[in-house]
């Protein structure tokens, strides 16, 4: 176990390197500097705020010092949110997105399952049909899509559920945003989980608990469901970067105040530093997520531990 | 399979062919007709909240959706053979680090790459589909280097070889004409994620800009307007929707076919 998460980590952390690295190296390209304003600045105090800023060292020093900050945890200061360093907006808006993000992939998982459960026990009936038309269609939808449609139903026609806002996290507020996010990876770990069923029923050893005379209940919960459901435990992965960009959307449509929307509030407005940050923040979770993901599959497949 | 390509069909004849035959430009404000009911005046399906004629609204950003997801499509799929077909065919050293690469690539946060290059260099529709593109090309890779993998055992190749003809004429003659039935059908399911996409770019406003309109502008501006006049989101939004399943379905299947 212990040469997995090393064997992991030694392709991690280089990823994680040349995103910022290559982030780094895009925002320096970028046409236009932080000091070109309208009126041109007087050529000592523009000298003063380049040297403050150690943006007249040359690139590796400076990417050298960025990295040093980052490691304390130090984005730099934004330039759209005056008197906000990036830090400070990451720990406002990351707390919100990461309750949003963790209940959608808890729903997403329950749901899919047990979607995907359902349609392999009756395999080939018209359950079966309709549950695999049903996670089609859910992978398809688009968010921004379901989102709208939701609020449409949900908060104006029915007025059953508040339309938008975060409210302190009320558990109402957060019912339409946790299920807009959450369908389209409970479709894919529906479709994962029944295609994983199929293998696995059709396997040695599940026919020997049949021939045992296990209850049928008992054969799938006990010896089927463990090996089906792996390729879900991989898709762990891309699932919380699916989420992760599905939030940016699904903060928008709702108003609430997590990272992804300050995310696309700085991208409207060119706040480099901003962008920056959260698409460094962003990756680091998505690579996280992803040696995350390889320990669930060691733990549920012994053979990929070695 | 031919149901859903039917339908993609009928979409795309109806954006490409109707807009030139509709009273109203797509961009045209009537001013005397602002939030118009379906099937009111000259406009055949309303307008939306600035008077502009929501059909043809609609298909001209159908039609730009889908020229954008084909662009990007068509780069993705140039980028995608070249990598796996040399990964695929100079093998050793050379393919294991090209898949390195891919694999590192796999787990980046894709739509932020493509934000970050928005931000950078301008939002501009060029870059959209270029942007969107570049980073769309990875399955395609996997899967055409797996291809060439295992035609390079196959005797007619090994003949080729054998034969001593270049190694470019085999590429071209023997390997890309082999390959390319696979690729189609990635191809055919790399423009729906496009869509995707680009529709989720448009949606935050970081894509397509005004006046040029698309899909997801227009579902931005549907969602915005939806408690007073929801058709003008649920028009585009029921395209979108069928445009993606449908494409999606037609891909799985022709995938099937060839992977079968």
């Amino acid at each position: 176990m212990i040469t997995l998460i090393l064997r992991r980590l030694g392709t991690a952390i280089p990823t994680l390197f040349v995103v910022i690295f290559l982030s780094f190296l895009l925002m320096r390209l970028a046409p236009g500097g932080p000091f070109d304003g309208e009126r041109p600045l007087d050529p000592a105090t523009r000298a003063a705020l380049t040297a403050a800023y150690g943006l007249d060292l040359p690139l590796h020093e400076q990417f050298l010092r960025y990295i040093g900050n980052l490691a304390q945890g130090d984005f730099g200061p934004s330039l759209v949110y005056r008197d906000f360093t990036v830090t400070a907006l990451v720990a406002k808006g990351l707390p919100i997105s990461l309750t949003l993000g963790g209940l959608a992939l808890i729903l997403a998982l329950a749901l899919g399952i047990a979607l995907g459960l359902w349609a392999a026990v009756r395999a080939g009936g018209s359950v079966d049909r309709t549950v695999s038309i049903v996670t089609t269609i859910l992978t398809a939808l688009p968010s921004f899509v379901t989102a709208p449609l939701l609020v449409l139903l949900f908060g104006l026609t029915l007025g059953w559920l508040p339309v938008s806002g975060w409210n302190e996290g009320a558990p109402l507020n957060l019912i339409l945003p946790v299920i807009a996010l959450a369908l389209p990876v409970a479709g894919a770990v529906a479709k994962l989980t029944r295609a994983g069923l199929a293998t696995a029923l059709s396997e040695d050893h599940v026919r020997t608990a049949r021939a045992r005379g296990l209850s049928p209940a008992r054969v799938l919960l006990r010896h089927a469901l463990r090996p089906a459901i792996v390729p879900v435990a991989s898709y762990i992965g891309p699932a919380a970067a699916g989420l992760l960009t599905g939030a940016v959307v699904i903060e928008t449509v709702f108003a609430l105040p997590g990272l992804g929307r300050y995310f696309v509030q700085g991208a409207l407005n060119r706040d480099y530093p901003l962008v920056l940050g959260v698409v460094t923040l962003y990756a680091a979770l998505i690579i996280l997520f992803n040696l995350f993901a390889d320990l669930i599959y060691g733990w549920l497949d012994p053979r990929v531990r070695g | 399979m031919k149901a859903p390509l039917i339908i993609v069909g009928v979409i795309v004849a109806a954006a490409l062919l109707v807009p030139p035959l509709l009273p109203w430009g797509y961009d045209v404000i009537d001013w005397n007709a602002v939030r118009a009911e379906p099937l009111t005046g000259t406009h055949l399906l309303g307008t939306d909240n600035v008077g502009r004629d929501l059909l043809a609204r609609t298909l001209v950003g159908t039609r730009v959706t889908l020229g954008v997801a084909l662009a990007a499509a068509l780069v993705s799929l140039v980028i995608g053979v070249a990598w796996g077909a040399i990964a695929g065919w100079v093998g050793g050293k050379t393919d294991e680090l090209m898949m390195r690469i891919v694999d590192a690539l796999y787990a980046l946060p894709f739509m932020f790459v493509v934000i970050l290059l928005m931000v950078v260099f301008g939002r501009s529709i060029l870059l959209v589909f270029i942007g969107i593109g570049a980073v769309e090309w990875l399955t395609m890779a996997r899967v055409v280097r797996g291809q060439v993998l295992q035609l390079k055992q196959r005797p007619f190749i090994i003949a080729a070889e054998a034969a001593g003809a270049p190694a470019r004429a085999i590429m071209t003659g023997h390997l890309l004409p082999n390959v390319a039935g696979v690729a189609i059908a990635y191809l055919l399911l790399t423009v729906p994620q496009v869509v995707m996409v680009e529709s989720f770019l448009s949606f935050l406003g970081l894509g397509v800009q005004e006046p040029l309109t698309s899909l997801g502008i227009m579902i931005k501006e549907g969602a915005d307007d939806m408690d007073i006049a929801p058709f003008a989101l649920l028009l585009p939004g029921g395209i979108l929707v069928t445009l993606l399943v449908c494409l999606t379905l037609a891909g799985e299947k022709l995938r099937d076919r060839f992977a079968g």
